[in-house]
């Protein structure tokens, strides 16, 4: 017999969590029977192997399925495995017994039994968390809106939430890290292999400043459940949360569905009517009760950071973006305001600031050796203290592009 | 008795002579050809049996031997008919060569006519640098003969023609001689000859139909500049950009932008074309080459071969440019073939006997997708491939061949004020006059070698880089993470811009403009 410890407790709690086949309704009705995890894991053992699934189905009032009891018997013989394999990936594990659990996941009706995680567990007990979600085949318009929202939360000490897929998940972090920020990752695998193949150095970023989590033990994939089912942690663990692009059907509404239950905010950046790139946010805009994200600064208003100080920053950003602007000259100058207002092709650029392409070609190979702007196929992105207008710039930026580059030059100098 | 004549045949590009000896003895009837003849010229004993007497002579029943010399070397094609022909009615006496030497070109039909055949041109010219002064060509090729100077060439219709020129004036047999007319079933005229062989590809010459005038391209400043400075410079250009951008429509505009060819390379666009049995165009000057195959291209066509050892599409494109339209979707194995002419001016065709080397200096002009539903890196429109198709799909283009590509640049869709804007867009001879002066100015700098390939320490001389702009290639080197190969790339496009803009010496705006054109970020994926 097991001594009944706190410690016993917590490690038949993690090994029942973990077994195949227990979810958190089998986990939840394998508590109210027995009372704790060390019993439940006790009495499914000594059943007859014979006829244990029958029995324990009749026990906890759940519809028999094969296997069960076998696997639960596993687990009963050595509860400590999943927590030891995390260990081994040098991560750590969490149970509502924990008092690092965060208060956020107490507050969901089915909170997961446990969490999994790689990097800081304290990052998710952060001050202020607010996810970002969107579709995996974002447009270029849809990236750089992540990687604008992102880095704008993160130097604002944000802790960034998304589910570290690919297309504008992976855009929110990596701003969030490149500006300075943490950022929390929710995978719906196990961290053997957290995310997509194509984010596992990404992963690594993450664990750095922040955490990646799971509510699966190591070993087990993702599968079509295992998704809908993370983003529930999404938009519980963030006290708000932003859709950015989400066609119809997007995995992201059901992110989004989640906070409402929750009661967290959620903003939805408009879009074009009738863009099936934005069909979702368009239709949480129409039926639900979700603010539109209508402007960086706004986004913080609604967020209720508005009045913060700015959080970490990375070197060279530390300008804001008419210091910046100061320290350029001539059709650079030009191209970089232009490029202040928002992401643009050379084209785009070349009718803003009336430069030939080869002068504009020029100006944005600077820009981006300072870091200061980004390429992304057709698209030239804002960057470092391009992305950070201050209030003033953008009547600034218009006024010159509209042709009249001295008022222009009179507010920026303000 | 003894007949002997001179012809020729092509090798690569060049003339070489070759000598049909006929001789008519006593013995059993029949016609042997030696001097290692192919298949198909031994049908020739055939055809010229069938053309000497429809043309009003007559066969001769004796033992007839062609030698065709030198005896090593394989012969092949029907270029030699006329010769043989010729040989057996001088053999057989039936005509006397009283008209004085003659060099004899041509296929012959069943009924006694004189058909044309392909590289007239580089074989006149053989002949001629043999010491002969009077050649006989298929009327067909006349033309093309006379481009050849210091030589006197006549066309001919038909075998009693040849007949005629060789016997002279006092040949009265010949004289007689007519031809019979064939009965003809069908009403077409035409045949099908060698000199309609040109249906691959499109060439583009003289002509003006199929170019985009750039007065009707709108938008896309970006990559008309690229295109101006590609074929300033002749580097190689890829065109990037989701479908409906007007990649195609741009790239079909370098025709009506690309210099003239001067005296010596037009003499060797011709030659090409008379070997690759193409037509000269009659009355104008000789314009680049354009061709735009299409993408089920095979590696014979491309790269030249097959069993009569054709120029391919890259030698046709000699001095022009080879516009290669969906990129991606080309073979992997014809794409790998265009390593070794971008980066010698040259192809190289190794055969059991021997090889053959074709010049094959052309520009390449590229357009693709970037990925494969094509939306990938667009503004406004998702891309639905799976998450690593972009980068596979880039990937089947090899990167040594996207190394040898000076120039890319990625073409956004047009939005509609673009479309519907009232600014015309500049005219496509206002550019090409700024691409002529550019052009003019590199070749007199570098000795006739355009930027596009210069190399090594006459790079360097030509971009006489200051201290400034070299410590600007230096932080753009380091900055964009540069391999030695690119940092050259950007200077020779560097170089080209400084051209455009009239400067002596490459500055920082010429080198940043220039990197610029050197957009990777589709090839990295989309995690970054």
């Amino acid at each position: 017999m097991t001594l009944r410890t706190a410690t016993g407790e917590r490690q038949a709690w993690v090994g029942m969590a973990s077994t195949p086949g227990v979810g958190d309704v089998t986990f939840e009705r394998l508590l109210a029977t027995w009372g704790d995890a060390t019993t439940a894991l006790e009495a499914v053992a000594r059943l007859s192997p014979a006829r244990a699934d029958e029995e324990l189905a009749g026990l906890i009032g759940l519809r028999r399925r094969t296997g069960l009891a076998a696997a639960i018997r596993v687990t009963a013989a050595d509860p400590g495995q999943p927590e030891r394999a995390m260990l081994a990936l040098g991560g750590w594990v969490l149970t509502p017994l924990d008092s690092a659990w965060p208060a956020s996941l107490h507050e969901m009706e089915e909170p997961p039994p446990v969490i999994f995680g790689l990097g800081s567990p304290a990052s998710l007990v952060a001050a202020r968390m607010v996810a970002v979600v969107g579709t995996r085949h974002p447009t270029g318009i849809g990236r750089s809106l992540a990687t604008r929202v992102g880095a704008r939360l993160a130097q604002a000490g944000v802790t960034v939430v998304s589910g570290l897929a690919v297309g504008i998940d992976g855009a929110a972090h990596l701003a969030a890290l490149e500006a300075g920020g943490e950022s929390v990752a929710v995978v719906g695998g196990g961290l053997d292999e957290p995310g997509p193949a194509v984010h596992r150095r990404l992963a690594r970023q993450i664990a750095g400043h922040g955490s990646v989590i799971s509510e699966q033990p190591s070993g087990i994939r993702p599968t079509a459940g295992t998704f809908p089912r993370r983003n529930r942690i999404v938009s519980a663990l963030a006290s708000a949360t932003i859709v950015i692009e989400a066609p119809a059907r997007s995995g992201a509404l059901i992110t989004a569905r989640h906070a409402l239950e929750q009661g967290r905010l959620l903003l939805v950046a408009p879009g074009r009517p009738l863009d099936p790139a934005v069909a979702g946010n368009l239709a949480l805009l129409r039926e639900s009760p979700a603010r539109p994200l209508v402007g960086l600064d706004e986004m913080l208003v609604d967020l209720g950071l508005d009045d913060q100080v700015p959080g970490p920053r990375v070197p060279g950003t530390l300008l804001s973006t008419a210091t910046a602007l100061r320290t350029l000259a001539g059709p650079e100058q030009a191209v970089a305001q232009a490029l202040s207002r928002g992401p643009q092709t050379v084209d785009g650029l070349v009718r803003a600031c009336g430069q030939p392409p080869g002068v504009v070609a020029a100006a944005l190979t600077l820009l981006q050796l300072r870091g200061w702007a980004k390429v992304l196929g057709a698209l030239h992105l804002p960057a470092g203290p391009l992305l950070d207008p201050p209030a003033g710039a953008h009547q600034a930026a218009g006024a010159a592009a509209g042709g009249s580059g001295r008022s222009g030059e009179r507010r920026m100098a303000s | 008795m003894l007949a002997i004549l001179d012809t020729a045949v092509v090798s690569g590009l060049r003339g070489e002579l070759v000598r049909v000896e006929v001789d008519i003895a006593p013995g059993l009837p029949g016609c042997q050809i030696v001097g290692l003849p192919d298949a198909s010229l031994s049908e020739a004993r055939e055809r010229v049996r069938s053309a000497i007497r429809n043309a009003g002579f007559n066969y001769p029943l004796s033992r007839i031997t062609v030698n065709l010399a030198p005896a090593d070397r394989r012969k092949h094609g029907a270029a030699y008919d006329v010769a043989i022909a010729v040989g057996i009615l001088l053999a057989s006496e039936q005509i006397r060569a009283s008209g004085g030497p003659w060099a004899l070109l041509g296929e012959l039909s069943l009924d006694g006519g004189v058909m044309p055949v392909t590289g007239v041109l580089p074989m006149v010219a053989t002949l001629r640098d043999a010491g002969h002064r009077r050649v006989c060509v298929p009327a067909r090729n006349r033309d093309e003969a006379g481009l050849v100077s210091g030589v006197e060439v006549v066309g001919v219709d038909g075998l009693d023609d040849v007949a005629r020129l060789v016997a002279g004036p006092r040949g009265r047999l010949a004289a007689a001689a007519r031809r019979r007319a064939p009965i003809r079933v069908s009403g077409a005229q035409a045949v099908p000859d060698n000199s309609s062989w040109s249906g691959q590809g499109n060439a583009v010459m003289g002509a003006a139909r199929s170019w985009t005038e750039l007065a009707d391209v709108r938008g896309q400043q970006h990559a008309r500049w690229a295109l101006e400075v590609a074929i300033a410079g002749r580097h190689n250009l890829l065109l990037l950009g989701s479908p409906g951008s007007g990649k195609t429509l741009l790239a079909r505009a370098a025709p009506g932008l690309l210099p003239s060819l001067d005296e010596h390379e037009a003499r060797e666009v011709a030659v090409i074309r008379s070997v690759a049995g193409l037509e000269q165009p009659t009355g104008e000057r000789l314009g680049r080459p354009f061709l735009a195959p299409h993408h089920t291209t095979s590696y014979a066509a491309l790269v030249g071969g097959g069993p009569a050892l054709r120029p391919g599409l890259v030698t046709q494109a000699h001095h022009g440019v080879l516009f290669l339209d969906e990129l991606a979707e080309f073979d992997r194995d014809v794409l790998d073939a265009l390593r070794q002419p971008l980066e010698d001016g040259t192809v190289e065709i190794v055969r059991a006997h021997g090889s053959v080397r074709y010049p094959a200096r052309m520009q390449l002009i590229a357009a693709m997708n970037p990925c494969r539903c094509g939306w990938y890196g667009d503004p406004v429109r998702a891309c639905r491939c799976p998450v690593r198709e972009p980068l596979r799909y880039m990937r089947r283009v090899s990167g040594p061949l996207l190394d040898r590509i000076d120039l890319r640049v990625v073409m956004p869709r047009l939005d509609a004020t673009e479309l519907v804007g009232a600014a015309r867009p500049e005219p496509s001879a206002s550019v090409a006059a700024r691409i002529r002066q550019a052009w003019d100015r590199a070749l007199a700098r570098s000795g006739g070698r355009p930027n596009g390939l210069l190399r090594g320490r006459r790079l360097l001389e030509a971009c006489a880089l200051d201290e400034s702009a070299r410590a600007t290639l230096a932080e753009v080197a380091e900055g964009l993470e540069l391999t030695a190969r690119s940092v050259h790339r950007v200077m020779r496009v560097a170089r080209t811009i400084a051209d455009l803009r009239d400067l002596g010496a490459v500055g920082s705006t010429e080198i940043l403009a220039a990197a610029s054109l050197r957009d990777r970020s589709l090839e990295k994926g989309p995690a970054a």
